[in-house]
Parts: structure tokens; C-alpha cells; sequence
């Protein structure tokens, strides 16, 4: 392979960008321009030091509980659980709560690892990595918000994260396949083994590995997101093989094809309900700077390129990968609406139920984990995106704040959402080992 | 060089033993990380940067080190403070350090940024400083021999 760029141009780029380094600016960029489909994305930053801020975690004490938007209710579904990050509402109303932990599979390849390695586990546990990998049932046969009834549903899982139910077959995805367990209705536990349907990329290295999993609206199909193996391909190309990848799934036969691609870490697969289109969010790229690359929230279109790792939103090309492939970046196309930089989008649900207020019906609650590569913290809510007509129209909302207090402590963390059957809002809290449901508050003193 | 006062010169003027030792760690080090960035920046293949990282870090390591050792040598004996070569070596060997600080951090970003363009040029002039340090400072040790050395024993 040539060279590609000219050793004599590297002295003259590297003194600029080491003067430019030590001018970084105070960041006093508005996060809301980030909010939108058009985003403004202010020019590329790259570090000699990259921020690191996380929240602590210190969990909620008895009592304690994030502050709801007015017209909102929320309560404590369950707490104690380990490690919550997916919940899924099964049809007779029992709620699936993933309790998952990391495969811890990240490569020490280089010193960096060694801290970065330490800063995962801080972001999605507090460094807590021990039980946990199973499926907890809450039966809240009264529908009020306290369940009756909790068990251990589905145990010795391997990293799991997403569930679909069709028919009465379950599918769970561990984060290297999707296994298939048979479900018997009014079920609360599973015991007899599951059966590979498809095995998904993990190890030996897993960087991104949660498996987000839907259902196509006709039961044929299922939808699998599938992370890329990297920040921005320092693993090297080869790892990222069926990564930054939408899969979709045959169920008969469990035979795939990448049915989007460049997409850096998408989870929350959803179909939206007018247009019947698949949605997700996506996790991009970190390290080019506090308000870059803005995650985003995105119809899903067959056969289209997002753009990782190549370039984000259409053609801005990242410097960071090589060889680069203009081939690849033309054909690119932006995503539907940034939701600004870093806040860990990890969840996603359309409104579709008829209990809370009017407002939501038809739009996406969307779970932000939080930002931990800015000054600033970012993210660490549950926000609501309006839609008309199959469309984000308007300015995310904030619905469930307050897991960061004034100290800057963190005592939750949301990761995804879903409608429990009488169509209020779930929210698995990882940090905060507890399960929300936000519901309207008329509607709680209708029941009074 | 039978002499047993000039074979005693050039051991006090380097140091201690133990200096020399740890100073051909990070000279080795910071060569060998130009070469593998020279060689990621011609093939892309990022086990090459890599590389790099760890070899800039054993080369920080062993070479603060020999910083700690070269300093404690040189309170430890006043007669090391007289020759030219001393401050020389330190001003150098203390710039070859900050340098490939920064150079541990500029590859301490993912992928070809990391080397191509800022990491292999720090590379680079790490390894000029350091043939510069050697070059001016093993000078002046060859000098002091011939000053201490009487006339009419130099072969």
C-alpha cells in the first residue's frame, strides 16, 4: 500500500494542531441547536487529553424519585432489581425486566484500554459486575403500578438486552445470538432450554454488545441492532465485520442480510405507528469534541448507509479512519433528528396507548443514559419527541429528569422504555436498579 | 587508555552504571515507535499503531526512570556538575521527555489520527533530540579524556 499523505506535510499539519490544541474554548455551544433535523455541528476537536466526566453514582435513597413533567405521575414499578437495562410488556400484561452486564470483552491492545476499560464499567454499572445476565417477571395484576407478583423468569442469560414475542415464541438477544424459548401464556418462568436461531457478532472482542430486537409487524421478520465493535474503528476494520449494522432476520429459518448499515450503536428498534417504518437511536461517534457527533433518532430505510464510520450526517468525513471511502460517504445519507452530543440514547417507544395525555399520543419517548466524554453533562432524562404524521414535528421535551441532583451526583441512569399494558410509560434505570412507570396524572385521581 | 585515572573519567562523567542501563530503554523505545508509526502510516494496519502506544509508554516509563536516577547521580556528586556534557545531557534528555509526553497523548486518540500527521512527527523529532543529546554530549566525554589524558599517551 502507498503512503497516504506526504511526510513532509506532517511536521507543518502537526505544529498547527498541537497550537491549536492548547486553545481549546470554554464550551458555551447551546445544546438545543443540536436538537432538530438540522443540527449545527461546529468544527472537528481532537484531544490531547479527552474530557471525562461522569456523574457518581449514588442511587436513590428511600423516597427519592425523578421529577416528572406536570400532567405526569411516576412511582417505583420495582426497585432492587440488578442492573435493569431493557423492559418489554408481554400480552397479558407481564412485564420482561433484562437485568444484563457487560460481556467485559474490551481488549487491552494498547494503555488507553486500560482506563477506557475502567470508565465502561463506571458508565453502565458503578463497577458492579456480578449477577445479574437474567430476565425478572413483575405481575401487577391491578394495573396501579404495584406489581403482585415478581419472579425470576429466565436465567444464566449471556449479556442480553432485547425480547420479542411472536406468537408463542420468545425471542431474547443475547449479545451473541438470538435464542428462541417456548412461552406458554400466564407463564412465569421458563426453564426448559432455549435453541439458537441466530448467533450474532460478540466476542472475542464486543464493544457496543447490547442487541436491541423487534418484531416486524407481521411476525416474518425480526430486526436486530447490532453495535459497532469500536469508538471510531481503532480495533481495526476487520473487527467491525456485520457491525454498525441493522439486521434483519428471517424466523423461519434464521438466515440474515444487513438491512441498514452505518449505523455506530442503534438500539431502541421500533416500529413507528402511522408509517409503519422502523425507527431506532443511534450512538455516535465520541472524542471530536463536546458537541460532536449529536446522536440522533432515525427512521430506518432499507438498504441505506448512515455513514459510520466514514462520515456523519451525510458527507462530514471523519479524519479518523483510513483508508477512507468517498465511494461509501456519497452515498451517505443524514438521519432524521439529532437529539445533541453524547447523551447515550438507548431507548425509544411511540406513544400508542390511550392513558397518558393527549399531548404524547403518536410521539417517541426516548431514554438518554447520560454523557460521560464532556464537560457538561448531557442527557441523563427521558425526553419526548412530538410526531404528526409519521414525522418528528417539534422540540424534544423533557419527561423524566432528576436522576442527576444539583451535586452532580447521579442516582439513576434511564436506558430503555417501553408502555406497559395500560399504556404507561416503563423506564429501566441501570444505576438506580429500579424500574419507572410514568402514567397520567388525572388518570391516578380518577382511580383515587 | 591503560591509565587508571582516565578509565575512571568516562564512568563518573556518564554516571552511575545503573543510569546507563535505564537510558538505552527509552532510546530504543522512541526509535522503535518511529519505526512502527512510519510503518502504520504507510499500511493503515492499526496493530502497527499499536505499537507505537505501548512502546511510547515503556519509553516514558523507563525514561522517567533514568530521569529520577540521572537526578539523584548528580546531587550525589558534585564532580559530575563540572563538565559541559552534564547540562547538556539534562536539557536534552529533559526535552526528549516532554516530547514524547505529548507524544504519548496525541497516540493516545483512536485510530489515524493518533499517528498521521501529529504523532509521527513527534515521533520524529523525539529521535532527533535524542541523536542530538548523544551526539553533543558523548563529544564533550571524549573531550574531557583529552584534557585530563597527558600528551604523549594518546595513540
Amino acid at each position: 500500500m502507498t503512503s497516504f499523505t506526504k511526510p513532509a506535510t506532517h511536521l507543518a499539519l502537526a505544529a498547527a494542531g498541537i497550537l491549536a490544541l492548547t486553545a481549546a474554548a470554554p464550551d458555551n455551544f447551546d445544546v438545543r441547536t443540536q436538537i432538530g433535523p438540522n443540527p449545527v455541528l461546529p468544527p472537528i476537536q481532537q484531544y490531547l487529553v479527552p474530557p471525562m466526566k461522569l456523574a457518581p453514582s449514588v442511587g436513590w435513597k428511600q423516597g427519592e424519585m425523578p421529577t416528572v413533567a406536570s400532567g405526569l405521575r411516576v412511582q417505583a414499578l420495582a426497585t432492587g432489581l440488578e442492573h435493569p437495562r431493557s423492559v418489554y410488556t408481554l400480552p397479558n400484561g407481564d412485564v420482561l425486566v433484562v437485568e444484563s452486564r457487560s460481556p467485559e470483552l474490551d481488549p487491552v491492545s494498547r494503555p488507553k484500554n486500560i482506563v477506557m476499560n475502567w470508565m465502561e464499567k463506571m458508565v453502565t454499572s458503578n463497577g458492579v459486575q456480578s449477577g445479574s445476565n437474567r430476565i425478572t417477571l413483575l405481575r401487577d395484576t391491578k394495573g396501579t403500578g404495584t406489581p403482585d407478583l415478581r419472579t425470576v423468569f429466565l436465567d444464566h442469560l449471556y449479556s442480553p438486552f432485547g425480547v420479542a414475542l411472536v406468537g408463542n415464541d420468545l425471542y431474547v438477544a443475547n449479545t451473541d445470538a438470538i435464542l428462541k424459548f417456548a412461552y406458554t401464556p400466564g407463564a412465569t418462568s421458563i426453564t426448559t432450554p432455549g435453541t439458537v436461531l441466530t448467533p450474532l457478532p460478540g466476542g472475542p472482542i464486543d464493544h457496543h454488545w447490547t442487541k436491541s430486537l423487534v418484531a416486524s409487524e407481521d411476525g416474518s421478520k425480526l430486526y436486530v441492532g447490532i453495535g459497532s465493535n469500536s469508538n471510531i474503528t481503532e480495533n481495526g476494520i476487520g473487527a467491525e465485520l456485520g457491525r454498525a449494522d441493522i439486521w434483519e432476520v428471517d424466523r423461519s429459518n434464521g438466515a440474515h442480510r444487513i438491512f441498514a448499515s452505518g449505523l455506530r450503536n442503534p438500539n431502541g428498534l421500533v416500529f413507528e405507528p402511522q408509517s409503519h417504518a422502523l425507527w431506532c437511536v443511534v450512538n455516535e461517534r465520541d472524542e471530536l469534541g463536546p458537541d460532536l457527533v449529536p446522536d440522533y433518532l432515525t427512521s430506518v430505510k432499507d438498504g441505506a448507509f448512515y455513514g459510520w464510520p466514514y462520515s456523519y450526517y451525510g458527507q462530514h468525513v471523519d479524519p479518523r479512519v483510513q483508508p477512507q471511502r468517498p465511494d461509501l460517504v456519497a452515498k451517505a445519507i443524514p438521519p432524521d433528528y439529532a437529539l445533541s452530543s453524547h447523551v447515550a440514547p438507548l431507548g425509544l417507544v411511540f406513544d400508542t396507548g390511550n392513558s397518558l395525555p393527549s399531548h404524547y399520543s403518536g410521539g417517541a419517548f426516548v431514554g438518554e443514559h447520560g454523557s460521560w466524554d464532556r464537560d457538561i453533562l448531557n442527557g441523563y432524562k427521558v425526553v419526548f419527541v412530538p410526531f404528526s404524521n409519521g414525522k418528528p414535528n417539534g422540540t424534544a421535551e423533557d419527561v423524566l429528569t432528576g436522576f442527576v441532583d444539583a451535586k452532580g451526583n447521579a442516582h439513576g441512569r434511564p436506558v430503555a422504555v417501553t408502555l406497559d399494558k395500560t399504556g404507561a410509560l416503563l423506564v429501566a434505570d441501570d444505576v438506580g436498579n429500579t424500574v419507572w412507570r410514568v402514567s397520567s396524572a388525572n388518570q391516578n385521581q380518577a382511580a383515587k | 587508555m591503560m591509565n587508571t585515572d582516565l578509565a575512571a573519567v568516562p564512568t563518573r562523567t556518564a554516571g552511575h552504571p545503573l543510569l546507563r542501563i535505564l537510558v538505552s530503554f527509552p532510546i530504543a523505545c522512541f526509535c522503535g515507535a518511529l519505526v512502527t508509526d512510519s510503518v502504520y502510516a504507510s499500511t493503515a494496519e492499526i496493530a502497527w499503531a499499536d505499537f507505537s502506544t505501548w512502546l511510547l509508554a515503556a519509553g516514558m516509563f523507563m525514561g522517567l526512570l533514568a530521569a529520577i536516577v540521572g537526578l539523584a547521580d548528580l546531587v550525589g556528586n558534585r564532580r559530575l556538575r563540572r563538565p559541559r556534557s552534564v547540562p547538556v545531557a539534562v536539557i536534552g534528555s529533559l526535552l526528549v521527555l516532554g516530547v514524547g509526553f505529548l507524544n504519548n497523548l496525541v497516540h493516545s486518540r483512536d485510530a489515524w489520527t493518533s499517528v498521521v500527521p501529529d504523532g509521527l512527527a513527534l515521533s520524529a523529532v523525539t529521535v532527533l533530540l535524542i541523536v542530538l543529546t548523544v551526539w553533543l554530549s558523548s563529544g564533550t566525554v571524549y573531550r574531557t579524556r583529552v584534557i585530563v589524558q597527558p600528551a604523549g599517551t594518546r595513540s
